[in-house]
């Protein structure tokens, strides 16, 4: 009998922290989701119901208007926009994501006279407003007939991303030991070898968080891509969004604004959970032996 | 093994990518080369009506205009930086507020003769081409219209015990309805304004300075009138609104997002918008709504006339058929298409032919664009329209703060300074 | 003699020769698509630059006027007020986070996956859902603060500085936190877990664990979450933009948004490029002492 309550003393003692973790973590997550079931529920009003003061919980009559509406009958092409935001970001993740991961080998083991200097430099890149440069990146892209064109668009992006990256993976590659990597090349693999099987595996978390945070700057920047994209054939999503949902006089459309963002979101979801797949198997399986 | 397969897959999209992104870039060499295109740059705001004009001119000419419709809130910006870099477009419409200092820095170009051999010259909105006049010469064309008024929702004002055919007509009435159709329900309020839009207010606080006799500026614009009689007439009425708990508490931080929003829910008695707002609530079609002109302290009416004009940019690469866009923007056949998508036609002798008879609210539009004023500045964007400018410190402080007499001192100091530092 | 001598040089040559072929593309992208602007931007700081017209080169005369500019001083101590509240809530929530879905169990990778949303979301997208749902009257967060209890629906969130900036803060703290959350599980889960283990084994409390054996192996990701972070509050401008427009009363205006006034409202590209230069300075100092600081010893 007293072993027997004990037991379950001792049970729902270390189910506690358990039941404590999943309180916890349940009460954050339906804070974190609040906003997101607000955009969800306003896109799905019709336009008079998302205008309603005070608001209504939740849509009582769902409508596909604001959806539609983004479907432009005005000139604007949402899909072709998608399309260039699609071009845009992966070109430019692609390219980050080598570039980063080369030189940040580069700059964690294979160092040259200046290259603490120079690792510390790019960062600057990082501490200038983009506002602030805007106008000369406009001239220079003019200069070298990038103007206008997704790829200077994208090689734009990919250089004010590229800090990011460097340090990511610098640090992924400086976090693996060096006796690993001694090992490998006394095997006998030349320098690209033991980088292929041995370190890339480790660095590969990072990698993927440098792929997912450059997707996701380059599919929602506005900025750059309406000052330097002229061609309404090439605007990128962000700005052809902010052409739907503006009414006069800077007054929003709520209800397209928030249909326009929540298309948006659909395809950063889907590329974190494929990626999303890479980065724990890396963790698992990356574990230094 | 399956990493070489992912490098691989990954070098062959990034290339694909690239190429993608490359090939995409290549077709905007030469834009508006021989016979071939002009460019239109348009605001976002225009966007339902800009693409039925251009494929109205585009059945009947050889050369075709090509639109792209620009977010507004950055269309200066935009703009600005592509004439710097010469890559702008041929055409542009743009808000006319913005004329004086377009044209003052020499990328518009001159169409003085132009202007002068229209037919129905003087028919075409004074407010407009008074705004595209820099030392004497012209340089665009009106292309729409707009016109500042008072919404008042009719629903409420029955409800409240107001003659919804008697809108008011003068500060003391404003008050006394907005207070009676306040006290109607804890939600409804009776009067909204965008109190930290500086674009909104000089489009609607204006017109009751204008009506009331004063100004804000000089005719030449060299001169900030802030400290004038009439603007404290016009500061201490939006005060009495607020101070009477007629105006929701979001009217001091509105950036002009919020104030149509709640006169479309149905729970707001009055508020000053423009023309633009009136197809917004006839395809609403929930507000039973009027219209009635901006009213003085004693009465009178006034009304800002906005808009845009059209202009060839100096460094268009087809002139002549820009320009023969830019006179066909002005013709019936284009001012007709705007005035069937819910636009005030800028051509007065034609506006009760095409525009009045479309809907019996539109004459009270049409009268306050035929009165409407305009003011002259090269700086307007300095001064007016930026939300953390003068003109709205001086409003917001006012208003909502109460130190009327010091929010206009010390507006005027700013103001002025804005305009003495202009080049 | 000199055989084996000359072999180790090589080596070692190669070495470095390979490393600056490796930095180099990532170095030369960086040099044509920044640092270019970067000296043209520098260049411009010094001109009477307006974005139509003349320009007219007047030397230091942008810097001399920033300095007493009294409204750009406004708004930096207004970024670095914004900073110094934004950073802290930042890391400590995300470690929170980090160390909460930590843990092998069920549900973590699912918990995981729900805090990170809100960073795929742009975050001008973001400031105007939480401008939306703090609007008076028609947003949803006032309206369940009035039911329940903890405000009017009236209430104008952003009438007031401190409460305007806080709305700021929330919004932003729920869309980056997620960020960090990951980056400082990618740091933590590259502590092996033997370290720990050995620690446990050894009596220290899960406290002691943190402190001194996780926390000083974290600090290459702590710099990099830092140095970012703080980065990113300085440079704040898109979310006052779009939430308070600088109100009320332009007391949220940051040092960037002051940037933005003049080089696209004034349309002052000269005084603004000082504007960028000044606040570059500010930014690179910070930065140098949190790395500084936050240096491993073992390099």
């Amino acid at each position: 009998m007293e072993t027997d309550s004990r037991n379950l003393v001792a049970a729902i003692r270390q189910s506690l922290p358990r039941a404590a973790w999943w309180a916890v973590c349940a009460s954050l997550a339906v804070l974190f989701l609040y906003p997101l079931y607000v955009m969800l529920s306003q896109s799905l009003k019709t336009p008079g119901e998302a205008a309603a003061a005070p608001p209504t919980p939740y849509p009582h009559r769902l409508s596909l208007d604001n959806f539609r509406a983004l479907g432009g009958d005005t000139g604007i092409d949402i899909v072709a926009s998608a399309g260039n935001s699609l071009l845009v970001s992966l070109g430019a993740t692609l390219a980050t994501v080598v570039l980063s991961t080369v030189a940040g080998y580069g700059f964690a083991r294979l160092r040259f006279p200046g290259s603490n200097i120079l690792f510390y430099a790019t960062l600057a890149t990082f501490m200038i407003p983009f506002q602030a440069v805007i106008t000369p990146l406009y001239l220079l892209l003019n200069n070298l007939g990038l103007q206008d064109s997704l790829l200077g668009l994208a090689a734009v992006y990919t250089t004010f991303q590229l800090p990011f990256g460097l340090f990511l993976m610098r640090n992924s590659f400086a976090a693996v030991p060096r006796s690993l990597e001694e090992a490998a090349l006394i095997d006998g693999c030349g320098i690209l070898k033991a980088l292929v099987r041995v370190v890339l595996p480790v660095a590969v978390p990072g990698a993927v968080t440098t792929a997912l945070l450059t997707f996701f700057s380059c599919w929602n920047e506005f900025f750059a891509a309406l000052i330097l994209i002229t061609d309404q054939d090439k605007f990128t999503l962000p700005v052809s969004l902010s052409v739907l949902a503006s009414g006069s006089f800077g007054s929003v459309d709520w209800g397209v604004l928030q249909a326009g963002v929540a298309v948006t979101i659909v395809p950063c979801v889907v590329i974190y959970l494929l990626l999303q797949k890479y980065y724990v198997g890396g963790l698992l399986s990356g574990a230094v032996k | 093994m399956r990493f070489r397969r992912a490098m691989a897959a990954g070098a062959l999209l990034t290339s694909v990518a690239l190429l993608g992104t490359a090939c995409g870039g290549s077709g905007s060499d030469t834009p508006g080369s021989g016979s071939g295109t002009v460019t239109l740059w348009a605001r976002d705001s225009q966007k339902s009506f800009i693409n039925i004009l251009a494929d109205a001119w585009n059945k009947d000419h050889d050369t075709k205009v090509k639109v792209t419709v620009v977010p507004s809130a950055n269309f200066v910006q935009k703009f600005g930086t592509a004439a710097a870099g010469g890559t702008g477009p041929d055409v542009a419409s743009i808000d006319l507020v913005y004329l004086p200092y377009f044209a003052s820095t020499g990328v518009l170009d001159d169409i003085t003769d132009l202007a002068n051999k229209l037919p129905y010259k003087d028919g075409l909105s004074a407010a407009h081409r008074r705004l595209a006049t820099y030392n004497g010469r012209t340089y665009a064309l009106p292309f729409t219209a707009e016109a500042s008024v008072l919404f008042y929702n009719k629903g409420l004002f029955r409800k409240a015990g107001l003659d919804p055919d008697k809108p008011p007509t003068n500060y003391a009435e404003i008050i006394s309805a907005a207070k009676k159709i306040r006290a109607l329900g804890k939600d409804t309020y009776g009067y909204a304004i965008a109190g930290q839009c500086g674009g909104c207010n000089v489009f609607e606080f204006t017109p009751h300075i204008w009506a009331s006799g004063g100004d804000v500026l000089t005719a030449d614009g060299k001169k900030a009138l802030f400290n004038t009689p009439e603007v404290t007439d016009a500061l201490t009425f939006y005060r009495k609104l607020y101070t009477d708990g007629s105006m929701p508490a979001q009217s001091k931080t509105d950036t002009g997002t919020i104030q149509p929003a709640l006169f479309q829910s149905g729970k707001l008695g009055m508020t000053p918008l423009g023309a633009f707002f009136l197809p917004v609530l006839r395809k609403d079609d929930k507000v039973d709504f009027g219209v009635a002109p901006l009213p003085g302290r004693n009465g009178g009416s006034a009304s800002f006339a906005g808009g845009d004009e059209i202009a060839v940019t100096k460094n268009a690469k087809n002139k002549a058929k820009a320009q023969e866009f830019v006179r066909w923007a002005t013709g019936e056949q284009a001012q007709t298409v705007l005035a069937q998508n819910g636009i005030v036609p800028v051509r007065t002798d034609l506006i009760d032919k095409i525009y009045t008879p479309l809907d019996p609210r539109y004459k009270v539009l049409a009268e306050a664009m035929e009165k409407g004023r305009t003011p002259y500045s090269t700086v307007e964007n300095a001064l007016f329209n930026d939300n953390n400018g003068p003109w709205v410190r001086m409003i917001n402080r006012a208003v909502f703060d109460g130190d009327i007499a010091k929010a206009q001192k010390e507006g005027q100091q700013a103001a002025q300074s804005i305009i003495d530092d202009a080049p | 003699m000199t055989a084996p001598h000359r072999r180790t040089l090589s080596r070692g040559g190669r070495r470095r020769l390979t490393g600056i072929a490796m930095t180099t593309p990532a170095l030369a992208m960086i040099t044509l698509f920044f640092f270019v602007p970067f000296v043209m931007m520098l260049w411009m700081s010094l001109h009477d630059w307006p974005l139509l017209g003349q320009h007219r080169f007047i030397g230091l005369k942008n810097y001399r006027h920033a300095l007493h500019d009294t409204e750009f001083r406004t708004a930096v101590i207004f970024t670095v007020k914004y900073t110094l509240v934004t950073t802290p809530v930042l890391f400590v929530l995300g470690l929170a986070l980090a160390l909460l879905v930590r843990h092998k169990r069920r549900g973590a990778r699912f918990f995981q996956a729900v805090y990170f949303l809100p960073v795929v979301v742009g975050l001008a997208s973001a400031a105007f859902l939480w401008l939306f749902m703090f609007q008076s009257d028609i947003g949803p967060a006032g309206d369940l603060a009035d039911h329940l209890g903890l405000g009017s629906r009236t209430t104008n969130w952003f009438a007031g500085s401190t409460s305007a900036m806080l709305v700021v803060v929330s919004m932003v703290t729920w869309k980056v936190v997620g960020l960090q959350m990951l980056l400082l599980l990618t740091g933590l889960q590259s502590i092996p877990t033997e370290v720990e283990e050995a620690a446990r084994i050894d009596g220290a409390s899960r406290v002691q664990t943190f402190r001194y054996v996780i926390l000083p192996l974290l600090r290459p990701t702590l710099a990099l979450v830092l140095v970012f972070s703080v980065a990113g509050s300085l440079l704040a401008f898109d979310q006052f933009y779009v939430m308070t427009g600088g109100g009320p009363a332009n007391s949220t205006i940051t040092a960037v948004y002051e940037i933005y006034r003049t080089s696209f409202i004034r349309f002052q590209l000269g005084y603004g490029s000082a504007l960028s230069a000044l606040l570059m300075i500010v930014l690179a100092a910070v930065s140098a002492t949190q790395l500084l600081l936050l240096r491993s010893s073992d390099r």
